[in-house]
């Protein structure tokens, strides 16, 4: 889509600024990180880049959710649109930045010999899994941002906390008896799901069903909402 | 067949005073009674369309007049399909463009050419489709090279020629124009207008709001005269200027 050649539309590198600055925020947070929670760094690194790329991609999701309807509101009230478009265009554009970033990753991977697998497959699923959970997020969250203007500030307050409390930079299974706690988290699940398959591993035991379950449950309470509340949309932007 | 029938149409406007689009306040309502619950959810309603009915039949061009805020726009957002009428309904057939106002649905940091892409996208023309169109935009808008630029360097008789040409291009069988087509120069209201005769007609229906009275007695044939929602008064558009001019004479 257009936002994002738009966004870096003048500059020299262009739209690979969104890879090169989360390349060097891997780079750093990979050295210190490594370190503070005696990690090897041969396999800390291949972790942090794939989970960072991922949270990135989630959280971009769930605050861009936000914004829905609020930032097209020009639009909106110009052109008689069906209002599922702009949760579309905004779950896109978050796809392309995720392709972006996803550059950094083969490099990564191969830099510290993480082994091919027939599990990176299973990413294909889960990446669909996350794309239709961003259209009912982008929704529900669109619309009660709209009503709402407090919604936004709270969620992203709420996703920033959730990257430190989520096992994205920090694995779980440091937590000792406490990682089963941590893993029933949704935020994990929809990152484990990508992650797992991406590092050649299993993910964890629940992290598909809370997925599915979420999906079913997320989908169902937006379209509730949606079809109580179109309508209006145009009268609260 | 393009119409557009109102039957008992009426639109309120919520306003947010500051206080009830807050979170906490509307929370605070539902769990509280007495004052508290009262002014949180005190909201006030502004009602911009009062019960309105009246049919807009194809072949007609409808000219809407009245003052600032009497409900011209908020009346073409309705038939525009933007505003869901709160009361009563709207019964119309046909496709719509609508012209509301000049920059929105346009983004300024894209070329005039990529807005015409994208304005047909919007509109439900596929790009391939539209770029065939392009042409024929960038000769009626006389933009020529500009049509390169982005449309931040526009003046604004450029943006509203391009909008014009783009929202027209498709001969739509509904074109809703609200006020700032008079920001045109008079070689373009002439070119404007030749289009606009054109697409009559073709039996389409325009409805065009515009405080421009000579503009809306020479290209209309009804008049619509809004106050404040409601219709003061309705018949041929010659009566109905000639009636509203009076009125602002006295005034």
């Amino acid at each position: 889509m257009q936002d994002v050649r738009l966004r870096y539309r003048g500059s020299v590198i262009g739209p690979f600024w969104i890879t090169l600055s989360l390349g060097i925020m891997v780079g750093a947070m990979g050295l210190i990180y490594a370190k503070l929670f005696n990690q090897d760094i041969e396999s800390y690194l291949p972790f942090l880049t794939s989970g960072i790329i991922v949270w990135t991609f989630i959280a971009g999701l769930v605050n861009e959710g936000c914004q829905t309807f609020i930032s097209m509101q020009g639009v909106i009230q110009a052109v008689p649109l069906p209002f599922s478009i702009h949760a579309y265009r905004e779950v896109t554009r978050n796809f392309i930045i995720l392709a972006h970033n996803l550059v950094i990753l083969p490099p990564v991977m191969i830099f510290f010999h993480v082994g091919f697998s027939w599990r990176l497959l299973e990413v294909i699923p889960a990446l669909v899994l996350l794309a239709i959970n961003g259209v009912w997020v982008a929704m529900l969250f669109g619309i009660a941002s709209a009503r709402f203007r407090d919604v936004p500030p709270i969620v992203q307050t709420v996703v920033s906390i959730a990257f430190f409390v989520t096992p994205v930079f920090w694995p779980a299974a440091s937590l000792g008896r406490w990682q089963s706690l941590a893993e029933l988290s949704p935020l994990f699940a929809a990152v484990d799901i990508v992650r797992s398959p991406l590092l050649g591993h299993a993910t964890a035991a629940y992290s598909w069903s809370i997925m599915l379950g979420i999906t079913v449950l997320g989908c169902s309470a937006s379209f509730l909402l949606f079809s109580r509340f179109y309508t209006r949309i145009a009268y609260w932007v | 067949m393009a119409f557009l029938r109102l039957h008992n149409l009426s639109v309120d406007f919520p306003m947010y005073q500051g206080g009830a689009r807050s979170l906490k306040k509307s929370i605070l309502a539902n769990t509280t009674r007495g004052n508290l619950a009262r002014d949180a959810l005190n909201r006030i309603n502004v009602r911009a369309l009062d019960d309105l009915s009246f049919n807009i039949e194809q072949g007609e061009r409808v000219a809407l007049l009245g003052l600032n805020g009497a409900g011209k726009t908020t009346l073409l957002k309705v038939f525009a399909g933007i505003y869901q009428p709160s009361r009563g309904q709207l019964v119309r057939s046909g496709q719509v463009s609508s012209l509301l106002d000049i920059n929105v649905g346009m983004n300024v940091d894209l070329t005039g050419y990529e807005n015409v892409i994208l304005r047909g996208m919007y509109m439900g023309v596929h790009p391939r489709e539209m770029r065939k169109r392009v042409d024929e935009i960038a000769e009626f808008t006389e933009l020529g090279d500009y049509m390169d630029m982005p449309v931040r360097t526009y003046s604004s008789g450029m943006s509203v020629r391009l909008a014009f040409a783009t929202a027209t291009c498709n001969a739509p069988e509904i074109l809703l124009l609200d006020e700032w087509l008079s920001v045109g120069d008079a070689r373009f209201i002439a070119k404007a207008k030749k289009r606009m005769n054109e697409f009559v007609q073709r039996s389409s229906v325009l409805v065009l709001a515009s405080h421009s009275l000579d503009l809306l007695a020479e290209w209309c044939t009804r008049g619509v005269w809004l106050e404040v929602g409601r219709i003061k008064m309705m018949g041929p558009v010659d009566e109905v200027v000639a009636a509203y001019r009076a009125a602002m004479n006295r005034a």
